[in-house]
C-alpha cells in the first residue's frame, strides 16, 4: 500500500490506478496493458468493497493529479456509507497512515520471503478457514458466509487475479462459486439503493471527480462483464437509466458499458461475474483501444512510442 | 515492533546473535540499550525523545534526592520526577478526555464553551514505562536503596525491550542487580525461553486473535442489541482474548528476556481461577495491582487506618487503577465495579469471621457425621464460578466502545432485551465454549502449581509434541494481526 501511494502520483491515462472490487483485479490483464502502453497501471482494486472511499481519497489527496478508472459493479458502488462494503474499503484507508516503521519493514521482509519461501493461502488453508469448511450446520437465521472453492484463484504481487486451469476446467466448482454469488445477493433482482441515500452517493462521487479534474486530473468509468444470471438480475436490480446513465450524467465522467461494445460484451464468464484470464488479456486490449477512442486520451500514442 | 511480526524475528535474530559474540559486558549492555531504542523507535521515532527526558531526569532527580539531607528539597526533587512523569502521561492520556469533560462540565452550566479536538497521540507504551520510573524516584526517596550509578544500567532498566510498552512493570531491583554481572542464557534458559515465546504466541496468534477477536469485536461494535446468547458469547470471547493477548504478551517478554539470561517477573498467576476478589488481583495483571498497593493504596493507609477509610482507599485505588487503563469513564466504571466487590467481599469476610465462632459447634457436629456435607474443594468451585461470571460482568464496560454500548450488552446478556438478533455463528460459538471451558479447566488445576513444574514432570517426548503443535498452529493461523491490546493502555 505505501508503495502504491508513491506510484499513484505517477499515473497517467497510459497507466491509470484502477479503482474498484474483484472485477478489476481479474478483468484488466495488468501485463497486456502494460505491453500496449507501456505503463504498468497501479492495482488498487479490493475484492468485495466499494471503490467510493478510494476514490475519494485520491480526490482529498492534493498530490494527487492522475488519472482513475473507476470498476462500476453498481451492487458495491452503490452501497451506502457505512455499509459493510464501504467501511472495509476505508479500514485499509485507515491503515496506512497508521503503518509505523516496523510494520513497513514487516512489509519489506515479508516481499522478500514471499519470492523465495511457500506461504500459506490464509484464504485457505488458514486454522480459522479450515474449521469453518468443516460440516458444522449453523444455528438457523444466522449468516454466514460462504466458502469459496479451494483452488479458485491466484494472486501475482502485482494485484492482478486469475482463475486457476483447475477452476476453469471444474464445472463442479464454478457451479459451486454460482451458488456464492445466489447466497450473497448477485442474484437478487431486488431493486438497490435509492432516494436521497443514492443522490447523496452520486454527488460525492460528483464531488470527488470535480476535485480530481481541478488539479488536471482524469477519471473514467468502466462497467466490466458480467453474463447469465448474474447479468439478467443487475439489469432488474440496477436498471441502467436509474443508476449507470444518471452516474455518468451528473458526475460528467465518460464512462464504458461492456454491453455498448460487442467486443466487450462478448464473453461468457465462468461463474458469471469474472472473466477467464484469457478472455482479460483480449477485454484489455480491446478496453485500452475503446478508452483511446472515446477519451481522446494518448494512450496509443505511448504505444506508438514504444513500439517505434 | 510487535512479537509476532518478521520484523521482530529479524532484530531477535541479530540480538541473540550480538549478545552471544565475546563482546565486553558493557558493549553487550550498549547493544541491549541500542535495540530497545530501535524496538521503540520502530513504533514512531519522535517519542524516543520522552523516554530519553524520562531517563535523564529521573536518574539525576534519584542522585538529588539522595545526596540532600534537607527534607523540603527532598521533596522538591521528588515532585519534579512526579510532575515530569505524571504530566507527560496526563498530557498525551488524559488531555482529550478532561478537555472533553471540561466542556462538557461547561455546557451543562449553561457556558457556551467549544474546545478545538487535540490531536494528541498516545505514545505506546507511556502507562508502563511511567510506573517503572516513578517507582525508581519513590523507593530512593524512601531511602529503600541508593540510586543507581550507572545511567547505563539505568537507561537499560527504564527501556530494555521485553517489558517497556506492555510490562511487566518492573522494579529496579527486579532488573538492575541483573545488569552489573555478565549474563548469557544457559542452554535450559534459552530452550525454556523458546518455549515461553512459542506459548505467548500460541495465546495470542491463535487464541485471542484467531479464535476470539472476531466474535467479540463483531457483537461490541453492533449499534443494536443481540441475541442473549450472542451477547454473552461475545463477553466470554473478550473474557479469553483479554487474557490470552495480555498474558500472552508477558509470556513472550519473559521467554525473549529469559532468551537473554535476564528474569522478569511473572505477571499473571491462572486469575480465571481466583476465589474471590482480591485473589483475582493478585493472578491478575500482578504487577501492576503489586505497584498500585505499594504506591498508592498503603500510602493512602491501605487497612490500617479503620474499616471505613479502609474501603475508601480500595475504591481511590481501584478508580486510579481503571483510569490508568484508559481515558474513559467505561474504565473508571470498570474500576469502581472492581473496587465495590473487593469492599464487598471484605465485608462478607468480616462479617464470616464474626459469625464463625457461635457456630463453631455445629460445625464440629457437621464434620463429625459420616456423610460429607459439602467438600471444600467444590465449593471453592463455585466461588470460582462466581468471581469469574462477575468478572465477565466488568469486562462488558473495559470492551464496550461506551457506556450506551455497555448497557446495551447487559441488558441482552440478562434478558430484558431479547429480541436481538443471532449474530455469531454455531463454529464462532463452539470455539469460544472450548476455549472458555478450557481456561476454567487449565486455570483450576494449575492454580498452585507452574507451568514449569508442569512440564519438567511430563515426559520429553510429550512435551515436544505439545510445543510441535502450538507451532504449527501458530503457522495455521498467523496473519497480519494487530497490535497487542495493552499496548493502547
Amino acid at each position: 500500500m505505501g508503495q502504491c501511494q508513491k506510484k499513484v502520483y505517477d499515473t497517467s491515462p497510459a497507466g491509470p490506478v484502477l479503482v474498484g472490487t474483484s472485477r478489476t483485479k481479474f478483468d484488466i490483464d495488468l501485463e497486456t496493458w502494460e505491453s500496449i502502453t507501456g505503463k504498468a497501471p497501479v492495482q488498487l482494486g479490493i475484492v468485495g468493497t466499494n471503490p467510493r472511499p478510494i476514490l475519494s481519497d485520491l480526490a482529498n489527496d492534493p498530490d494527487f493529479k492522475g488519472t482513475v478508472l473507476v470498476d462500476v459493479m453498481e451492487m458495491l458502488f452503490f452501497m451506502p456509507d457505512g455499509s459493510f462494503a464501504e467501511s472495509s474499503a476505508k479500514k485499509r484507508l485507515d491503515y496506512y497512515p497508521r503503518w509505523s516503521l516496523s510494520q513497513q519493514a514487516g512489509f519489506h521482509i515479508g516481499r522478500k520471503l514471499e519470492d523465495h519461501l511457500l506461504f500459506l493461502d490464509e484464504e485457505r488453508f488458514s486454522l480459522n478457514s479450515m474449521l469453518k469448511r468443516l460440516p458444522i450446520k449453523s444455528r438457523p437465521g444466522v449468516f454466514v458466509f460462504p466458502n469459496f472453492p479451494m483452488d479458485l484463484e491466484y494472486a501475482s504481487p502485482n494485484g492482478q487475479l486469475a482463475f486457476t486451469n483447475r477452476f476453469l476446467q471444474d464445472t463442479s466448482a464454478q457451479h459451486e462459486i454460482q451458488g456464492v454469488w445466489t447466497k450473497l445477493g448477485l442474484l437478487s433482482t431486488k431493486q438497490g439503493t435509492g432516494g436521497d441515500t443514492l443522490t447523496n452517493i452520486i454527488n460525492s462521487v460528483a464531488r470527488s471527480v470535480n476535485q480530481i479534474k481541478a488539479r488536471g486530473g482524469r477519471v473514467i468509468f468502466v462497467r466490466f462483464p458480467s453474463s447469465d444470471p448474474v447479468w439478467a438480475a443487475e439489469q432488474k436490480a440496477y436498471p441502467r437509466k436509474l443508476y449507470w446513465d444518471r452516474l455518468l450524467k451528473e458526475t460528467g465522467v465518460t464512462g464504458i458499458h461492456f454491453a455498448d461494445y460487442p467486443e466487450l460484451s462478448r464473453y461468457q464468464c465462468p461463474e458469471w461475474s469474472h472473466l477467464a484470464p484469457a478472455d482479460a488479456r483480449t477485454f484489455t486490449k480491446d478496453l485500452t483501444r475503446i478508452i483511446e477512442a472515446k477519451t481522446n486520451w494518448p494512450l496509443q500514442n505511448v504505444l506508438s512510442q514504444n513500439n517505434f | 515492533m510487535v512479537f509476532n511480526s518478521y520484523s521482530f524475528v529479524l532484530f531477535f535474530v541479530l540480538l541473540l546473535t550480538l549478545h552471544n559474540l565475546p563482546f565486553s559486558w558493557k558493549t553487550k549492555k550498549i547493544n541491549l540499550l541500542i535495540a530497545s531504542y530501535l524496538f521503540y523507535a520502530l513504533w514512531n521515532p519522535p517519542f524516543i525523545l520522552l523516554l530519553w527526558l524520562s531517563t535523564i531526569v529521573d536518574f539525576y532527580m534519584a542522585k538529588l534526592i539522595s545526596v540532600t539531607e534537607e527534607k523540603n528539597r527532598r521533596k522538591l526533587w521528588l515532585a519534579v520526577s512526579l510532575v515530569l512523569n505524571l504530566g507527560m502521561l496526563s498530557y498525551f492520556k488524559y488531555g482529550g478526555f478532561l478537555l472533553e469533560n471540561f466542556t462538557i462540565l461547561m455546557n451543562s452550566l449553561g457556558v457556551a464553551f467549544q474546545a478545538a479536538k487535540p490531536d494528541i497521540i498516545l505514545p505506546v507504551g507511556i502507562s508502563f514505562y511511567t510506573f517503572v520510573t516513578l517507582s525508581y524516584t519513590i523507593d530512593v526517596y524512601r531511602r529503600k536503596f541508593e540510586p543507581e550509578s550507572s545511567i547505563l544500567d539505568f537507561a537499560l532498566f527504564v527501556t530494555y525491550f521485553p517489558h517497556l510498552v506492555a510490562g511487566p512493570i518492573v522494579r529496579p531491583e527486579d532488573l538492575i542487580p541483573q545488569f552489573k554481572q555478565p549474563r548469557k542464557a544457559s542452554s535450559e534458559q534459552m530452550i525454556w525461553g523458546l518455549f515461553l515465546l512459542t506459548l505467548g504466541l500460541f495465546l495470542k496468534v491463535v487464541i485471542a486473535d484467531g479464535w476470539l477477536a472476531e466474535a467479540s469485536d463483531l457483537i461490541f461494535s453492533l449499534p443494536f442489541p443481540v441475541n442473549p446468547l450472542d451477547a454473552w458469547s461475545a463477553v466470554l470471547a473478550f473474557s479469553g482474548q483479554i487474557f490470552c493477548d495480555f498474558s500472552g504478551y508477558s509470556t513472550c517478554a519473559i521467554g525473549v528476556s529469559l532468551c537473554l539470561g535476564f528474569k522478569l517477573p511473572e505477571n499473571f498467576q491462572y486469575p480465571y481461577a481466583s476465589i474471590g476478589f482480591s485473589d483475582f488481583w493478585r493472578r491478575w495483571h500482578i504487577t501492576l495491582s503489586t505497584w498500585l498497593r505499594d504506591y498508592l493504596y498503603i500510602p493512602l493507609g491501605g487497612n490500617r487506618v479503620g474499616r471505613f477509610q479502609t474501603y475508601i482507599n480500595l475504591m481511590i485505588t481501584m478508580l486510579l487503577g481503571g483510569l490508568w487503563h484508559g481515558a474513559s469513564w467505561n474504565f473508571v466504571i470498570w474500576g469502581g465495579l472492581h473496587g465495590i466487590f473487593l469492599c464487598v467481599e471484605k465485608i462478607v469476610k468480616v462479617w464470616s469471621q464474626k459469625r464463625r465462632k457461635p457456630a463453631m459447634a455445629e460445625e464440629l457436629v457437621l464434620q463429625a457425621t459420616i456423610i460429607p456435607i459439602r467438600s471444600k474443594n467444590a465449593s471453592n468451585f463455585l466461588l470460582a464460578l462466581l468471581t469469574f461470571f462477575l468478572v465477565n460482568i466488568t469486562w462488558v464496560f473495559f470492551r464496550a466502545p461506551n457506556f450506551d454500548s455497555a448497557i446495551l450488552i447487559l441488558l441482552c446478556m440478562f434478558g430484558v432485551i431479547t429480541q436481538g438478533p443471532k449474530m455469531l455463528s454455531t463454529p464462532d460459538m463452539f470455539k469460544i465454549g472450548i476455549v472458555t471451558m478450557g481456561l476454567i479447566f487449565s486455570h483450576w488445576n494449575m492454580r498452585n502449581r507452574s507451568v514449569k513444574g508442569l512440564f519438567q514432570s511430563l515426559p520429553w517426548w510429550f512435551s515436544g509434541t505439545i510445543w510441535a503443535f502450538m507451532l504449527i498452529l501458530i503457522i495455521l493461523t498467523q496473519k497480519s494481526t494487530g497490535s497487542f491490546i495493552y499496548f493502547q493502555f
